[in-house]
């Protein structure tokens, strides 16, 4: 609230005040004027006569009825409505109303005039002018109406000029002037000193806030300094301590009421140090210089038992109050000097160890640059190999080539002829021929996979005739040893996008090992759509009712030259790198092979491949293994 | 549709218009009732008595002696009427004013029936220290009677012939002092000088009884 409003409710609020005690002031008097006019009189004139008989008189009724009207109705209002207009103006009126009555009742004793005059100074004591308006008003209708229908009661002549009864009321204009200049007076007093009062009011409210905030801020002070987590004290100028928060206590082992009013320097400042310390103190309050001050220094300190420790300090001058005080803050740096040390080790071995480290890896680097040359004669052998056996394959099936053509021929000859005794030997010549061909073609293919040889053609083709074609070559095989071959292949698989030699290849090896280790048995061919790591895929299932494999010998079966067990190549046939070679194949083609098989019960060979191969292989490939 | 204009007073607005229409009509009312009863006094303080139907000469009959060399003044006064303190205050400004101060009688009626002393009332008191001033007890008013007053306060006033001068009060209301034209008359007729008026209004309480129903 501002100044000037503050001012204005308070004399708004004494005004108010002076309403309501003047209000209920005259409650009271006009009580009491009607009680006096009843008791007057009673005791002037209570009896009217007409020669020897009395009656009441007049005066008696008119100060009980019409007092009692007059005095009631202001008087209520001034007990319970005051402060309000119309309870003065109503006032002002009937007092003046009861001036009138008892006058008249006292036979208009000049005396009793004196009321009309007093009542308007008791009604200055609203310190509110306009009340005067309807009191004087009331006195001068007065005069005008007894003057105009009475004039020898008021003028003492049966007739009087018309401007008499303002001679009358002049007099009490007369008084209003100086009341009314009293009332406005008195206003202007009165909002002085509210003038006056609001200004105390904000002077005390401002010191108030300003003790507060100084409490509030000393208080705050307190708060950080009890919970702060570094040693802080304040001294005075004289290097006295004024206070010493709990972390220093805690720190140098001295309670606050030990520290306060002791020299820091003798408390905690080891002896050869004092002197330095008061010095540099006295330098800074003589000449103003701050050698040491507002700067962190590193340095021992001595607790209560006398044991050395290095602190870290930071002293600043403050200023408090007009005096001079200095503020210390302290940190207990022992843990931090002790992990300095260590660090400093740490970094040494560190030091150590890289240099170490370097060494080895120029080592290393040496042995990276052996095996490079290592790698680089590795694959100097490897092409090698892979020209050899590319010269060699040539060299080695040109003339198997022949043999096997040869052989067949003289076995039509032998037929011919009838010589059953040579076609004997030249069938076994013949299949001995084949075995070794099929060993060669193996052998390459093998080399050309593992050179990184091997390309792929990659082509859509039908998966169904492919099946076809594959059943009717491997029939022969199947009806060989009594086995019943079934096909079944899902509506869904359509083409393949793949290598279909390839493809080829690897059924046609799982279906001649299933029809090898089986007799009077089934193999069942099966075709089917799945997903696999997000990719459409072709799953190929042969099973069989043949002779099974043990856990070890699956676990071999797809590593070359490698079959069921040693006797397998006598009962079986077989080169030993067929499921080799579908392995690779696969792997070959982004897809995966796996087996599951029991003695005695059968096998299960399951080939996955992509439905479309891409150029990229596939990230995750399921090498060929065990299911 | 409503009337945009027409204030739409809250319930409190309400109560507290109603409650100042009943102020104001009580206060109209207070009013009305204080002026007219004070308007009743007024009638009646103004409203003068019986005026008294005196002889033109002194009455023989009368036991009082009047003055041969000058003129003879008589009042004639109920003892318990308030309104006549005010005569005997003008009474005894006449005398204080007049160059020739009469020879004055002042009569307190005593009926009978009350006890002795009943006359002597403060009235009594005030009259017997006016100077020059005879008090005079009429028993059953018979000296009012000779003297023909009915109201109290009336003054008459005799020349040294015995002739009558001046009849009347010398009051200008029951009961109030001042100026007033009986007072006038009767100095200006003390001093030898023509009065305004020879008659007046007498504002007192009834010397005689009033009449019973027969």
């Amino acid at each position: 609230m501002s100044g000037s409003s503050r001012a204005t409710q308070l004399f708004t609020e004494a005004q108010l005040d002076i309403y309501r005690r003047t209000d209920r002031l005259f409650a009271w008097l006009m009580g009491f004027q009607w009680l006096m006019g009843i008791v007057f009189a009673l005791w002037v004139s209570p009896l009217a006569w007409d020669g020897p008989v009395s009656r009441t008189h007049l005066h008696v009724w008119a100060a009980v009825v019409v007092g009692g009207i007059i005095s009631l109705f202001p008087a209520l209002l001034g007990l319970f409505r005051p402060g309000l207009p119309s309870t003065r103006y109503v006032i002002g009126v009937a007092q003046m109303l009861m001036g009138a009555l008892l006058i008249h009742l006292t036979g208009g004793r000049i005396e009793t005039h004196f009321h009309v005059f007093g009542s308007l100074a008791f009604l200055a004591f609203y310190r509110d002018w306009r009340v005067l308006i309807p009191a004087t008003v009331v006195v001068a209708l007065d005069h005008l109406l007894r003057g105009m229908f009475w004039p020898q009661s008021v003028y003492g002549v049966v007739t009087a000029s018309e401007w008499r009864w303002l001679e009358h009321a002049a007099w009490v204009l007369f008084e209003d002037v100086f009341l009314f200049v009293a009332c406005r007076r008195s206003i202007a007093e009165m909002k002085q000193t509210a003038d006056r009062t609001a200004a105390l009011e904000r002077e005390v409210r401002t010191r108030q806030e300003a003790e507060n905030d100084a409490r509030n801020a000393r208080a705050r002070n307190d708060a950080i300094l009890d919970v702060a987590l570094d040693c802080v004290i304040l001294m005075d100028e004289s290097g006295r301590i004024a206070q010493f928060n709990p972390a220093a206590e805690l720190t140098f082992g001295y309670s606050a009421a030990e520290a306060v009013q002791t020299e820091l320097a003798e408390l905690i400042v080891p002896a050869d140090k004092r002197e330095s310390l008061r010095a540099a103190l006295a330098s800074y309050l003589t000449t103003g210089n701050t050698a040491i001050l507002n700067r962190r220094l590193e340095l021992t300190a001595i607790r209560k038992g006398g044991e050395s420790f290095p602190v870290e300090i930071a002293i600043a001058p403050i200023s408090s109050d007009g005096a001079k005080m200095f503020a210390a803050y302290m940190r207990d740096i022992t843990e931090r000097k002790r992990t300095e040390r260590e660090l400093a080790s740490y970094t040494q071995d560190l030091e150590t160890a890289h240099e170490t480290q370097r060494k080895d890896a120029e080592r290393l680097a040496a042995l990276v640059d052996q095996l490079r040359v290592t790698q680089q004669q590795a694959e100097t052998a490897t092409r090698a190999k892979s020209e050899f056996l590319a010269s060699m394959s040539h060299e080695l099936r040109t003339p198997l080539n022949a043999i096997i053509l040869y052989s067949e021929l003289l076995q039509e000859v032998a037929e011919d002829d009838g010589s059953q005794s040579t076609i004997g030997d030249l069938q076994r010549i013949q299949s001995a021929g084949k075995h070794l061909l099929d060993l060669i073609n193996g052998i390459l293919d093998l080399s050309k996979i593992e050179a990184g040889k091997m390309m792929l053609s990659v082509e859509e083709f039908d998966v169904r005739a492919m099946i076809g074609e594959l059943v009717d070559t491997v029939n022969p095989l199947v009806e060989k040893n009594k086995n019943t071959l079934t096909v079944r292949c899902d509506d869904e698989v359509r083409t393949m996008h793949a290598d279909l030699t390839k493809t080829r290849q690897i059924l046609l090896n799982l279906l001649s090992n299933a029809s090898k280790f089986t007799r009077d048995g089934t193999i069942a061919v099966d075709v089917r759509r799945c997903m696999f790591d997000g990719r459409e895929c072709v799953e190929f299932s042969v099973v069989d009712t043949g002779v099974g494999m043990t856990v070890d010998q699956t676990c071999k079966v797809f590593d070359p030259f490698t079959q069921g067990d040693v006797t397998t190549t006598r009962k079986y046939g077989g080169t030993g790198l067929g499921l080799a070679i579908v392995s690779r194949f696969c792997d070959l083609m982004g897809g995966s092979v796996w087996v599951e098989s029991r003695p005695g019960v059968g096998s299960r060979f399951v080939v996955r491949l992509p439905m479309k191969m891409t150029d990229v292989f596939p990230e995750s490939m399921t090498p060929a293994g065990v299911a | 549709m409503s009337d945009s204009a027409t204030p739409i007073l809250s319930p409190d607005e309400r109560h507290g218009a109603r409650r100042a229409v009943w102020l104001w009509t009580a206060a109209a009312l207070w009013l009305v009732g204080a002026v007219a009863g004070l308007w009743v006094l007024w009638a009646y303080e103004n409203r003068p008595g019986v005026s008294a139907n005196p002889p033109g000469r002194w009455p023989a009959e009368t036991r009082l002696a009047r003055s041969l060399q000058g003129p003879t003044l008589v009042l004639l006064a109920h003892p318990q009427c308030f309104c006549t303190r005010a005569s005997l205050g003008e009474l005894a400004e006449v005398l204080g004013r007049a160059k020739t101060p009469p020879k004055t009688y002042v009569l307190f009626l005593k009926p009978s029936g009350f006890f002795d002393g009943w006359e002597k009332t403060d009235l009594w008191r005030m009259a017997s220290a006016l100077p020059n001033v005879t008090i005079v007890r009429d028993d059953d008013g018979l000296e009012a009677q000779r003297f023909g007053a009915v109201t109290s306060g009336q003054t008459l006033l005799y020349d040294a012939q015995g002739e009558l001068r001046f009849s009347g009060g010398i009051t200008s209301a029951r009961g109030h002092a001042g100026d007033n034209a009986g007072r006038a008359a009767v100095i200006a007729l003390l001093d030898r000088k023509e009065p305004a008026r020879r008659a007046t209004s007498v504002f007192g309480c009834s010397l005689v009884a009033p009449p019973t129903e027969s």
